[in-house]
């Protein structure tokens, strides 16, 4: 059987890689470990080794082009192999072209009996997977079981139950075994020592699994960490005009329903600021800037404990085109559907621009991570009572401290000092957000 | 006190109860006044209650099925006796196509409060076209319900439930259990739709049924409790309504499920059991549900084929064994 060489995963962050060298031609004898082609990552240019020995039978990506992970890039037989054969699974295979090539399905019989209802067994294809049944998965996900340790005793080695329950056991047998002295350390947090309350909350050694939004959130924020060369500016705000205008405004439209808040005014204020500063709502796209032409603020929303906790960012379409009421209004609608039934998709699609506010946590101030693939973020304080000096005099006064993320690969120091400038103009005269 | 009565007395009890407790409630059908009753269901009714009320129907199924519902449709209470639910078939039209969308079809203008009942299964020799468990290919009708009485208790309380509904009521009675023995409190009481009763509680493993195959599975699990597996026996009791709330809790505790249907796998009962098992435990099951049904054949006519051919205890154990992996 001949063997396939794929483009390798050689870092986590790697979808594709470029051939940069074979230093294999075909009918070239290799040997497992031997260095076959530099491979040009996202990240640097490596050796990709072979792990069989064989014979190079056809190589099938030259040299200086860029496949997606997975692709088979060269064919090599082994020792004892015909060279045709291989040229017939390359063949069977539908030709030289390149392609991302999914493991071949085996058909294989069903081997449980249908009979039993009267039903042929189909033949179903086997996949190249862990065959494991939904209550076995969730148990050993439950007790962070890692499914590799298993042995299936199921048919077809599907992982069962028992096998999930015998591993807990063994677990649970080997952990009675080590001497007390190696155990102390995992045993401490439950054993209440003296001076501790009665009663008070006690913590203990718990794996929780990783939920869906958990992992999207992971994987997003190392992206964006490890992407997005950050930095910020960070600018304070007289918040006694737009506090003044809020609550008149809150005061006269309270029979119509309005309850306008502070973070409303930010996203209209930060979409007529992106107006005028259009790389703020702009994409880094490897080899040139995007930007967009629909101003989509999104919201950070945390989610409650009992959907699961976690953020997602919800989007508020066209908000420059949108009055401070109909702002209000679709906010507080993105933010109870997405704490209670959740957001669709769609509603958590094309944000250009994100808001994060933790002002009514009482937070002073705080930076933010950027939401690829936008280009920045402002992370938006509490308007706070403090001593303030306006006009010359020592007065009290509301101030409110927002901290932009940018993108440095798009906007440089000076670009975001002039966007919070004008940021600082609408917010400290609020009136300008009302036209 | 209790009292033991055979499970056709209990059938007697509920419709006389009924038929005196209610003036409209009658009972229409083949040999069931002057004969007594084909299988002596209707013994005695019709001295007391007289030929208005206790009529015999000639052998024409569906002229009799659709004089009930025109009866129904008038405000009457019918119980139309099939002697067999395999000579029902001929009244397809009127059972099936009629009565159970009659309501919908007359914007709520007409229900059809009616009972259809009669013996139904297969297993006493009486050839492919005598053998039919209808309850699979009728239940896919929407509009009608369907209660398939266990013992004799649940044949009265079932009965007395299904002529007190306003919705077509089909009652599958098996003739292997007519003279089967069992307690029955004397007088008025009602056994609900849509609410299963757990026949055997056990950890290990569901099994879920309706009807008599309900025996077969007791037994199944009897003597699989010897080899230490404890079945949980589920009866389902109606079909429509379906009490999947509790077979869903009971296969939430046990992770393995074998559904128990007479009829044929295609389409089915233990198929739809099947279905909605898997939608609503998916992350419960450590195996896929067994399905034990008859054989996708028609009923054979010898004894120990007909008995192959039908779910038995030996299946129920194998499915049990197969399904835990303790095969």
């Amino acid at each position: 059987m001949a063997i396939e060489l794929t483009m390798p995963r050689l870092s986590d962050t790697m979808e594709q890689g470029t051939i940069i060298k074979w230093n294999i031609k075909e009918g070239d004898t290799v040997s497992a470990g031997d260095a076959v082609a530099d491979i040009e990552t996202d990240k640097a240019t490596m050796e990709m080794q072979v792990f069989d020995d064989g014979v190079v039978g056809k190589i099938l990506v030259p040299e200086g082009t860029t496949v997606e992970v997975g692709t088979v890039i060269a064919v090599i037989a082994e020792p004892d192999e015909d060279l045709t054969e291989v040229a017939a699974t390359i063949e069977a295979r539908g030709g030289t072209t390149p392609t991302t090539v999914a493991p071949e399905p085996t058909p294989e019989p069903i081997q449980e009996s249908l009979e039993a209802s009267g039903v042929k067994p189909p033949v179903a294809p086997a996949f190249d997977r862990v065959r494991i049944s939904p209550v076995a998965r969730r148990l050993a996900a439950e007790h962070g079981i890692d499914l590799a340790t298993l042995q299936g005793s199921g048919p077809r080695g599907r992982i069962v139950k028992r096998d999930v329950l015998r591993a807990l056991e063994a677990t649970r047998e080997t952990a009675a075994a080590i001497p007390p002295s190696a155990k102390a350390l995992a045993s401490v947090p439950q054993v209440p020592f003296e001076g501790v309350l009665a009663g008070a909350p006690v913590l203990q050694d718990r794996v929780t699994p990783l939920s869906g939004i958990r992992q999207t959130i992971a994987r997003r924020l190392v992206e964006a960490t490890a992407t997005i060369p950050h930095y910020q500016v960070t600018v304070t705000f007289n918040m006694d005009p737009l506090l003044g205008l809020r609550g008149t405004l809150n005061e006269q439209l309270a029979d119509q329903g309005v309850k306008l808040s502070v973070n409303d005014f930010l996203v209209r204020g930060c979409a007529l600021a992106i107006l005028q500063h259009p790389e703020f709502n702009a994409s880094w796209e490897a080899d040139h800037i995007r930007i967009h032409g629909n101003v989509n603020i999104g919201l950070a929303i945390s989610l409650p404990p009992e959907r699961g906790g976690g953020l997602v960012v919800g989007t508020l379409r066209n908000a420059d085109r949108k009055s401070l009421r109909t702002i209000s209004q679709e906010s507080r609608q993105l933010a109870e559907k997405a704490r209670t039934r959740g957001l669709t998709i769609d509603e958590m699609a094309d944000s250009t621009f994100v808001l994060s506010n933790l002002g009514m946590y009482g937070v002073d101030r705080f930076t933010a991570i950027i939401n690829p693939p936008n280009s920045a973020i402002l992370a938006v304080g509490a308007a706070i009572q403090k001593p303030v000096v306006r006009n010359g005099e020592l007065t009290i006064g509301h101030e409110m401290a927002a901290t932009a993320s940018l993108d440095h690969r798009l906007i440089d120091g000076a670009m975001a000092a002039e966007f919070l400038q004008t940021l600082k103009e609408l917010i400290e005269h609020p009136a300008m957000l009302l036209v | 006190m209790p009292r033991s009565i055979e499970f056709r007395e209990a059938i007697r009890e509920a419709m006389c109860e009924e038929m005196r407790r209610d003036a409209r409630v009658f009972l229409l059908g083949e040999e069931v006044a002057q004969y007594q009753g084909a299988y002596k269901v209707s013994r005695g009714m019709l001295k007391e209650f007289g030929p208005r009320r206790v009529i015999d129907a000639p052998i024409s199924e569906n002229g009799f099925s659709g004089l009930g519902i025109g009866a129904a449709m008038y405000g009457l209470r019918p119980i139309i006796e099939f002697m067999s639910w395999s000579f029902s078939l001929v009244a397809a039209d009127q059972i099936l196509n009629n009565a159970p969308k009659m309501l919908y079809m007359s914007g709520g203008q007409f229900p059809i409060p009616i009972v259809f009942r009669g013996n139904g299964g297969a297993g006493g020799q009486l050839g492919s076209t005598h053998s039919w468990c209808v309850e699979s290919m009728y239940a896919n009708v929407p509009g009608l319900k369907m209660a398939i009485p266990f013992d004799a208790y649940d044949a009265k309380g079932l009965l007395k439930t299904a002529i007190r509904d306003d919705n077509p009521v089909f009652v599958l009675e098996s003739e292997r259990l007519l003279s089967v023995k069992g307690e029955v409190p004397e007088g008025d009481y009602l056994v609900p739709f849509g609410e299963a009763a757990i026949r055997r509680q056990g950890t290990d493993c569901t099994i879920v049924s309706f009807g008599r195959p309900l025996y077969f599975c007791l037994e199944a699990a009897e003597s699989l409790a010897a080899e230490g597996i404890e079945c949980e026996v589920i009866d389902g009791r109606t079909v429509r309504p379906l009490d999947i709330e509790t077979i869903s809790r009971s296969v939430a505790r046990t992770n393995y499920c074998v559904v128990v249907d007479e009829s044929w796998p295609f389409a089915s009962i233990g198929a739809e059991l099947a279905a909605q098992i898997h939608v609503l435990n998916f992350d419960d099951l450590d195996n896929h549900v067994v399905r034990v049904q008859a054989d996708d054949v028609p009923a054979p006519y010898a004894y120990n084929l007909e008995q192959e051919m039908l779910p038995n205890a030996r299946k129920i154990c194998e499915a049990v064994r197969a399904v835990t992996y303790a095969a």
